[in-house]
């Protein structure tokens, strides 16, 4: 019945007012990503929604549009720079935490979760360094 | 009792709205996540010049694109509504009696959120605007 080689048991969501899991008992890397995840999701809700905002609220409404001249003068102060940066950073490791959670409530195979896990994390890796590699190195002054 | 908090009957079963705000949860972050991917690929246009980005940004010129942008903006809205109210009930466990009013409300200030961002979005897109 039970192929308890292969088998964990399987996360048990008993509050149905929890739309995720419950806290790690034990401390370490669950509960490190556990508390990451809120205070991430935290700041989120202000960084993204505020992104998104601006992008496709006011620009419309102050009749603007976003092309490489408005990149040029986003990207030519500090301040917006820096909120890409951290909003690019906090953004992808939340959303790549999440889906590797989504990944083992589904996959109970272990060595089929490992693999995706796997690939998960290393294509995530390249375009993490690709998305800061474009914040980093946009020359604001090039035409 | 238990019936009355019934959403839908799907192939058996009993969908709540709980169960529901937790689905979306997921489908809304998954698919945020993915747009996450896209956006960065599109954006690394900007280090090849004003031309290539601004023909790239031209894609989203478009109703369908839109469309994908409204639904966007209402996955990362729920998503953001429902986190918080994740965050209040895991670091405030006494309020989790109130979890069903907090689901209806999130799913309520949703839609509602929805319908003058969808119409600044949409407008310039449709026959009349």
């Amino acid at each position: 019945m039970t192929t308890s080689t292969n088998r964990r048991p399987r996360t048990i969501y008993s509050n149905p007012s929890r739309a995720a899991r419950p806290k790690p008992e034990a401390s370490g890397r669950e509960r490190f990503w556990w508390i990451f995840m809120r205070l991430s999701g935290l700041a989120l809700v202000f960084l993204a929604l505020g992104h998104m905002f601006i992008m496709h609220v006011l620009v419309v409404l102050t009749g603007d549009q976003i092309d490489f001249a408005f990149v040029q003068s986003r990207w030519g102060t500090p301040f917006w720079r820096i909120y890409d940066l951290l909003l690019l950073v906090l953004a992808f490791l939340h959303g790549v935490n999440g889906a590797r959670i989504v990944i083992s409530d589904y996959v109970a195979h272990r060595t089929a979760r490992s693999l995706i896990i796997g690939v998960l994390l290393f294509i995530s890796a390249a375009w993490l360094i690709l998305g800061i590699a474009i914040i980093a190195l946009f020359d604001p002054s090039a035409s | 009792m238990e019936r009355s908090h019934e959403l839908i009957n799907l192939f058996g079963y009993r969908v709540s709205w709980a169960q529901l705000a937790w689905f979306g949860h997921r489908a809304s972050g998954l698919g945020v996540l993915l747009f996450l991917f896209l956006h960065i690929v599109e954006t690394s246009t900007v280090l090849f010049g004003p031309e290539v980005y601004d023909f790239t940004q031209t894609f989203y010129a478009n109703l369908p694109a839109k469309i994908g942008e409204v639904l966007l903006m209402a996955a990362l809205v729920y998503h953001s509504l429902n986190g918080l109210r994740v965050i209040v009930m895991d670091f405030w466990p006494s309020t989790t009696i109130y979890y069903r009013p907090l689901t209806y409300g999130v799913i309520a200030a949703t839609t509602i959120a929805m319908v003058p961002l969808g119409l600044i979005i949409l407008t310039p897109y449709l026959p009349w605007g």
